[in-house]
């Protein structure tokens, strides 16, 4: 597959003001990735990471940039065309696994496909097939407290991927899980990025994840301090 | 099942707060209505039971009370051709004591006779009373009291006791007249003139009529009231029950005590129900914020608290329903007489909805915690 620019993010700063004093946080960050690539972020807390993927997912303004996503600019969009943009193209995936404890598992995924449009025998259909993508075929009832944790975010991968996405944010998801549980994660990332193409960005801290990655970025004190490229662009 | 259903099921003890405050503000006000809807029927449990088609009251009469007419009235109601029974009902107040056995205190209070006609089908003979009971008020100097009376009055089936110093024996009992106050004590209209208590003077209280033909009531009453010419007001049975339930709420201090507990009820209902929400709500905040990250717009998740707010409702009205046949049971075990009129519950479930849906509205505000950029620490 031929690798297409997914996102292209210019001059990105954002500064947080901690009581009288303003802290830079993002420091004129330029940025991109492409479809079919797992791109990782790295860097220490504080760096600015998370920061970067809420400017490029729709999430956070940036005070000052541009991000052009999927060939639109994010930030021109109104904040209902935002949402939209996000409910049409995005996943994600958070260390914690922000599931409602009400729902079984098809409920959860089922749960983002109704706003998605999509009919009820048709969300539950793309429900059951994302969790068994996910290697959850035979926990389709179980709600979360019957799930552990490597489930758990399993589900809400799944939850993620039934809606086709085209960009995949993932924000440290293996950091709460053991060895076993996390490589079973970034696989399944590393899967959504090469047989449904879409451009995964993943923030960790876990260097073991480096192994599926095709492209890792170091941060440092807001700014993008080395950028290796380790499977090259075709 | 939607979100907001399965969360409250799922989760019901954290919801359960809500739920109680619902029920508890419904159950304040509805059993005070039902409380003195109650005492109103009891107060005329005699009309409601006679067979009487309709009644004639004083012109400026509003309701059943104790104003008189002429008794001229009577023989000027026949003048219509389909009446074809007319008797005055006839309350007087009696001193009743009883016998008591050797070493007890008599038992004395001043009790309500009621007078009948004690032949069946009688316009004043209510209708449920037995071919027993009937046959017992035939005999001269015999009462008839009501079953939860008997200990009140000090006797039982067969005693003696006084009425207005006069002797008479109670020969039988009838059930469901309760009174909250003073006993209902019914006697023949015979028995009434042996005690002094029938009175034939020139004045009347309010008429039972019968009509030939019971499905023509409401054009006879009509017809009635023309031909009275402002002499005297014709009443239905359902017109004078609405009209008694209508006298029954414009005494001051019960529109008072219910409008201040309609207020308290709002009042504990909405903070409660509020503030759980919002616990509720927070409790799950991470949740919501990631279905914003995944871009279900806020007006969507909004929906989804103003549902979990009407379900609540429902839940809260159910437990009103629960709470509410506890206390019946418990007025039961007291003779205590409860009714709820439609209108009353059907105010009551309103209430309920609007105060579980305002605190929905009150609690939207927390959504606006739930920023998906927070989830990204």
């Amino acid at each position: 597959m031929s690798e297409k620019l997914a996102i292209d993010a210019k001059g990105l700063s954002k500064g947080y003001k901690i009581g009288k004093t303003k802290q830079q946080v993002l420091k004129d960050v330029d940025f991109n990735a492409y479809h079919g690539q797992v791109t990782m972020v790295m860097g220490p807390s504080g760096s600015g990471k998370s920061t970067l993927i809420a400017a490029l997912s729709g999430l956070m303004k940036p005070d000052e940039g541009e991000v052009i996503a999927l060939g639109e600019s994010l930030w021109k969009k109104k904040k209902s065309k935002i949402d939209q943009f996000r409910l049409d193209h995005c996943g994600f995936i958070f260390q914690g696994f922000n599931l409602f404890p009400a729902l079984n598992a098809t409920q959860q995924v089922e749960q983002v496909l109704k706003y998605c449009k999509a009919s009820k025998t048709e969300a539950r259909r793309r429900a059951i097939a994302a969790l068994e993508e996910v290697g959850l075929g035979h926990r389709l009832k179980q709600t979360p407290a019957a799930l552990s944790g490597g489930e758990k975010q399993r589900v809400a991968i799944a939850r993620a991927l039934s809606k086709n996405p085209q960009l995949l944010f993932a924000d440290e998801p293996t950091s709460a899980l053991d060895s076993v549980s996390g490589q079973v994660v970034i696989k399944l990332l590393h899967r959504a990025a090469k047989e449904h193409g879409a451009a995964v960005i993943c923030v960790t801290h876990d260097p073991r994840l480096e192994a599926y990655a095709d492209r890792i970025i170091h941060m440092e004190d807001g700014k993008i301090l080395d950028d290796r490229q380790i499977t090259p662009l075709t | 099942m939607s979100l907001a259903l399965s969360t409250l099921i799922f989760e019901w003890r954290r919801y359960m707060a809500a739920v109680i405050a619902l029920a508890v503000a419904g159950l304040l006000v509805l059993s005070l209505v039902g409380m003195f809807m109650g005492i109103g029927k009891t107060f005329s449990a005699t009309i409601d039971r006679s067979p009487a088609h309709l009644m004639v009251l004083p012109p400026d009469s509003e309701g059943f009370g104790g104003a008189t007419q002429p008794r001229r009235n009577i023989p000027a109601l026949f003048q219509h051709p389909e009446v074809v029974e007319v008797q005055p009902y006839t309350v007087r107040w009696a001193m009743w004591s009883n016998f008591p056995a050797a070493g007890q205190p008599a038992k004395r209070d001043g009790v309500q006779t009621i007078v009948v006609d004690p032949v069946k089908g009688a316009v004043t003979m209510p209708n449920d009373f037995n071919e027993d009971v009937i046959m017992a008020l035939q005999e001269p100097y015999t009462v008839v009291i009501d079953q939860s009376s008997l200990a009140k009055l000090g006797v039982k089936v067969g005693d003696k006791a006084t009425m207005n110093g006069r002797t008479v024996t109670v020969r039988a009992t009838v059930a469901n007249y309760p009174s909250l106050f003073n006993a209902m004590v019914f006697t023949s209209r015979q028995t009434a003139k042996l005690l002094n208590l029938a009175d034939e003077g020139p004045r009347v209280g309010s008429l039972l009529v019968k009509v030939a033909d019971p499905a023509r009531t409401d054009q006879v009453v009509e017809e009635l009231n023309s031909m009275g010419k402002g002499q005297y007001k014709a009443w239905t049975r359902a017109q004078l029950s609405e009209k008694n339930q209508e006298a029954m709420f414009k005494e001051s201090f019960i529109v008072i005590i219910l409008g201040f507990m309609l207020l308290v009820g709002i009042f504990i209902g909405v903070v409660i129900t509020w503030q759980t929400l919002q616990g509720a709500i927070l409790a799950n905040i991470k949740e919501f914020a990631s279905l914003r990250a995944l871009g279900v717009s806020m007006g969507a998740l909004n929906l989804i608290i103003m549902e979990l707010s009407f379900w609540v409702g429902i839940a809260g009205l159910g437990m009103t329903a629960i709470l509410l046949m506890g206390v019946n049971a418990l007025a039961g075990a007291f003779n205590l007489t409860m009714y709820y009129p439609l209108w009353s519950i059907l105010t009551i479930g309103a209430m309920l909805l609007t105060i579980a849906v305002l605190s929905g509205l009150l609690s939207l505000g927390v959504l606006k915690k739930s920023q998906p950029a927070d989830l990204l620490r």
